[in-house]
């Protein structure tokens, strides 16, 4: 027998509603009165308040007319007479755009249009009859928020400008509006009983017929809205279950497709838009992040501040989020980040009085385990992130609300809520919040963040108004609109039943954002030295009786940390974007350089005795490195204090002979490409090579849509051919370092490496000379050690981290692909290899193999992402011992902090068990501020010069010590009297 | 031309995300590659026209501007 689908073709009820509900929406305005007289001028944005204008007259601006340029900014102005009967009613301006627009009438900041809202009050904020408007429109071709349909489908450079108006809402149309749009989604979105929907659906088609759509008249559609409250709102027989708390946030990437310059214009909109919600709805809270986004509204819109700062002291307008802007979280160092707190959190409390006890980063990709210790000790006891939860692309992740225990055993409250921080309060998301959530049993509501953003924007009327309505929808779960911090307080604040996760919070994906845009992460970890040595060096001067520059410092510090946002140093943003990170850079970096000076000595800023063999830049040295002449040497200087490098002569520690080589250390074979076949250690008796080792391996990196961000385990499905182009031959070699030299290529790119042996280091310095001209490449190089490791060790830059090698169980699957900072370390019983880096924060490891991802080629959102000329060093480094044994941690420093000239005298040190991380002015100029970390994971005592305060991170005084016990990992801020 | 498309139009293009490359010019048409947003573009004859109403403005030619689009793999369906 035949089987017939039986097919609906008649209009269903439900389409019958949506039908006539679009003729409703059509009547939420009683009156509209077009404003006919606008004028408009096309500019691009080239500084933050800054405009390059293409038109020397604003031209008139009718409807119909096209408007915006690409990466545009219009400024319109208009001129309209409010018709008499409407003064003294209320009236809204409206106005349909793609754009993001700020709205001025007659001189004041009146509020926000974008493509999540057309219409805005006016009628509250401007007196008389006579309207002038000053509109600041920034349009982009990708909207705020890619999840909302309507703003994709306007998406495009160029716009047609649809008119704007004077209009008066129908209040009772309105209201219909909102109740249908909610019931809709509570029917429609099977997120709910079956029977409840039926219910629902049943009443809105009867509710509908009240009104006759031919002539929609207020008492009609009243009739509507109460046969929908008697038949709906008020059915109890449908219960839901669960607590879901609901913050208003609207999430701004300072930079992403837009530069940071446009961040400024689209957070003063974002603020203006909620500000402008809290003088309609007198419940309405809104939580923003990033203490340099209101630095930027006091600095260039001071009368928008003056009324935020008096929405936060009545704890409507929320400051959440300690830090200086939402940063990566895996590449910055510690020190890093214990700034983003230290500016963010100095910002907060001198502007606001207030110290914020969270961390509210939604969007970061992954979180590092030395965070809770740096929270804890800037005020911050919550955790706010959400990526975990809604992106990981392997494992659950098996929390939501619970205890974040950190590298040294501090413990912060931390949420990672079920579900994405943009939702538009949708009763269906509500609900698949509280489905999703996993940690009912401990009696803590779930955290729903509710508003539009990426590009800010924020929460909107319609949101606010299916909020009220919920409590009227019995099968929801009950929700409650509250801050932040009144839902980290209410639902962790001793609650015994949370558990507690121990580790890093890896992101099971953008595993690609430790390698994209090398030049930003190389750069980036020079800076951060470079300040450490700006600070340092400026405290010793002032012995001298030259002034701190703190203001400078602060400045540049804080251009460090915009630039540590989290769409910006993973690489995950414009071409635009990039280049303004790398002028910022660049400035940065002669800044620093003007603060840390010359000098006729050599200084070591480190507090250990430098031993390793350093590069010393000299133009009359016979090694070039990266472009600059010098020789290396072993400094010998000890701790913080002065000296001399003496050279030393040495004949006859060398042999070479075709691709052998002999050294002090090492017996080694090479192959042609520059791989190493044998690497056998004289000191040791042992060789490390297993299968490749040093072999450069490029491989077919295709992620899909998340190119910058993402890195996908078939990447090693496919390599690329590799030619050696020009074999490996001795290039030269001197007292203290022989040079070897390869070239290879591919169809489209080439890549000379340098191999430098040592007479008095094991380290085997690799210089890469890359012209790189990829698509869709992944470069790694990769080492298969003969070692017996079931696990890699990782420098987090304040400790270390194991990482499991073998792939057993999902979790360990997931983590092909890691963020480290200066060093990783494969070792056994006896020994082991590490690798040291100058910048390169991604690594692989399977059993015994571990591989240095180099270089990558993405295309979105960054067409020319990696393209040009690369050169960058790393160490390879067989030690015998353990990686404590052997010092690895003091070697990357070695590494990564150059030797400086400067005559300065420093006269005191720290133990050398622990690394001085920083040493600076304190913000308030009152003292010296020294921080040490423990890094190898060990306890002891720590003996100080001088009795000393000490300090939390935020620089605060909580006692004060002349010895301090310290535990593994511990990082210990100190305050010693100027 | 290749100049003018390299140095003024494509900072603009890139500054929303898309990416414009000159291929070349031939009687009084300009061809140029599109990537990126640009590639994807809904309404990329209007962003064309613009360039052509710029190139007029500040070259003084009247050329007919045609744009070869090249969607990144993934977005090539």
């Amino acid at each position: 027998m035949a089987h017939i689908k039986v097919e609906r073709r008649s209009m269903r009820p439900e389409e019958w509603i949506k039908l006539r509900f679009g003729w409703l929406k059509r009547e939420i305005y009683s009156e509209k009165h077009e404003i006919e007289d606008f004028r408009i001028r096309e500019a691009r944005q080239t500084s933050e308040m800054n405009f390059e204008f293409y038109d020397e007259k604003p031209r008139p601006l009718r409807r119909g007319d096209m408007y915006f340029t690409p990466d545009g900014t219009a400024f319109i102005e208009a001129d309209y007479e409010l018709p008499a009967h409407l003064e003294g009613k209320k009236f809204c301006f409206a106005l349909k755009t793609a754009a993001e627009m700020i709205v001025k009438v007659n001189g004041r900041y009146v509020g926000g249009i974008d493509p999540n809202r057309e219409r805005m009050n006016l009628s509250e904020y401007v007196d008389g009859r006579k309207l002038h408007f000053e509109i600041m429109g920034y349009n982009r071709s990708k909207p705020d928020d890619e999840r909302n349909p309507e703003s994709l489908s306007v998406r495009g450079c160029r716009q047609i400008f649809e008119g704007g108006y004077i209009t008066v809402v129908n209040e009772a149309v309105t209201s219909l509006v909102y109740d249908i749009e909610m019931l809709l989604d509570a029917a429609l979105s099977g997120a709910f009983n079956e029977d409840f929907s039926q219910l629902v659906i049943d009443a809105l088609d009867k509710a509908l017929n009240f009104i006759d759509f031919d002539d929609i008249k207020t008492e009609d559609v009243r009739k509507a809205s109460a046969f929908i409250e008697e038949n709906v709102f008020s059915n109890k027989d449908y219960s839901g279950s669960g607590k879901v708390a609901l913050v208003a946030h609207s999430h701004l990437d300072i930079a992403y497709y837009w530069r940071r310059i446009h961040a400024v214009q689209k957070n003063l909109r974002t603020v203006l838009i909620q500000l402008r919600l809290m003088d309609k709805y007198p419940d309405f809270k809104y939580a923003h992040t990033q203490a340099y986004t209101y630095e930027t509204v006091e600095k260039y819109y001071p009368e928008v501040f003056a009324e935020l700062k008096e929405r936060i002291a009545q704890g409507r307008f929320e400051p959440v989020g300690a830090m200086y802007v939402e940063p990566d979280c895996n590449v910055p160092s510690c020190e890093s980040l214990i700034r983003q707190c230290l500016y963010g959190q100095s910002f907060f409390r001198e502007k606001f009085g207030i110290t914020v006890d969270n961390c509210w980063l939604p969007d970061v990709f992954g979180n590092s385990w030395i965070l809770p210790q740096i929270l804890k000790k800037s005020g911050v006891d919550y955790f706010v992130s959400n990526k975990m939860s809604t992106w990981n692309d392997t494992n659950r992740f098996p929390h939501n609300n619970f205890i974040w225990r950190g590298i040294d055993g501090s413990e912060v409250y931390a949420c990672v809520p079920p579900t994405h921080f943009i939702s538009w309060n949708m009763p269906s998301q509500v609900a698949d919040n509280w489905e999703a959530y996993q940690d009912k049993n401990t009696g803590s509501a779930t955290l729903q963040m509710f508003g539009y953003g990426d590009g800010g924007s924020g929460a909107t009327e319609e949101m606010v108004e299916l909020m009220h309505r919920f409590d009227k929808l019995s099968v929801m779960p009950e929700t409650e609109h509250m801050t932040g911090k009144e839902f980290l307080h209410r639902n962790f604040d001793g609650n015994e039943k949370l558990s507690v996760w121990d580790g890093e919070l890896y992101l099971e994906m953008h595993r690609g954002t430790f390698t994209t845009k090398s030049n930003l992460k190389s750069f980036n970890r020079k800076l951060e030295f470079m300040l450490r040595e700006a600070e340092l060096l400026s405290v010793l001067r002032m012995k001298q009786g030259v002034e701190y520059p703190a203001e400078k410092i602060r400045e540049i510090y804080k251009k460090l940390m915009i630039n540590q946002f989290h769409d910006i140093i993973p690489g995950s943003h414009i071409t635009p974007v990039y280049r303004d990170a790398m002028a910022d850079y660049e400035q940065m970096e002669k800044e620093l350089s003007d603060i840390i000076g010359e000098g006729n000595r050599y200084f070591n800023s480190l507090n250990f005795a430098r031993k390793s063999l350093t590069f010393i830049p000299d133009k009359n040295g016979s090694v070039i490195r990266r472009g600059v002449n010098g020789y290396y040497a072993i400094p010998s200087i000890p701790a913080l204090s002065c000296g001399e490098i003496v050279n030393e002569k040495a004949e006859g520690w060398f042999e070479c002979n075709g691709l052998n080589a002999e050294t002090p250390f090492y017996s080694v074979v090479f192959a042609s490409d520059g791989s190493i076949v044998s690497l056998k250690d004289k000191e040791l008796g042992r060789e490390w090579v297993k299968g490749d080792f040093n072999k450069l391996k490029i491989y077919h990196d295709t992620p899909g849509n998340y190119d910058a961000w993402d890195i996908l385990p078939n990447y090693k499905d496919k390599q690329e051919n590799i030619v050696t182009d020009k074999p490996l031959e001795l290039l030269k070699y001197d007292d203290e370092c022989a040079e070897f030299s390869a070239t290879l290529v591919t169809a489209k790119s080439r890549w000379q490496r340098i191999i430098r042996l040592f007479r008095r280091s094991r380290g085997i310095e690799v210089e890469n000379i890359v012209d790189w001209n990829e698509k869709h490449r992944l470069a790694k190089v990769e080492f298969d050690c003969n070692v017996l490791s079931r696990e890699l060790v990782c420098d987090t830059s304040a400790g270390f981290i194991r990482r499991e090698t073998h792939r057993n169980t999902s979790w360990q699957q997931a983590r092909f692909e890691v963020c480290h900072h200066k060093w990783c370390d494969m070792s056994e019983h006896g020994g082991g290899v590490a690798l040291i880096n100058q910048g390169k924060y991604g690594v692989s490891a399977e059993n015994n193999v571990m591989a240095l991802s180099l270089l990558r080629a993405t295309i979105r959102p960054d067409p020319t992402s990696d393209i040009g000329s690369h050169d960058f060093c790393y160490m390879i480094y067989p030690h015998q011992g353990d990686f404590v044994d052997a010092g690895i941690n003091n070697v990357a420093f070695e590494y990564n902090v150059p030797l400086v000239k400067a005559d300065v005298e420093c006269g005191f040190s720290f133990s050398d068990k622990l690394w001085l991380q920083s040493l600076k002015l304190s913000e308030n100029g009152s003292m010296i501020v020294a921080r040490l970390s423990e890094q190898n994971g060990e306890r002891g005592t720590l003996v100080l010069p001088q009795k000393a305060k000490i300090l939390n991170m935020l620089e605060d005084e909580i006692g004060a010590a002349t010895e301090i016990e310290y535990a593994p990992f511990e990082i210990i801020t100190l305050g010693f009297e100027l | 031309m290749e100049k003018y498309i390299n140095e003024y139009i494509r900072p603009r293009l890139q500054g929303d995300g898309g990416e414009i490359t000159f291929v070349e010019e031939k009687d009084s048409e300009v061809t140029v590659l599109l990537q990126g947003e640009c590639s994807k573009c809904l309404i990329l004859d209007r962003c064309l026209k613009w360039v052509e109403e710029r190139i007029e403005a500040d070259l003084g030619k009247n050329v007919r501007v045609v744009g070869i689009r090249k969607k990144p793999y993934f977005q090539d369906v």
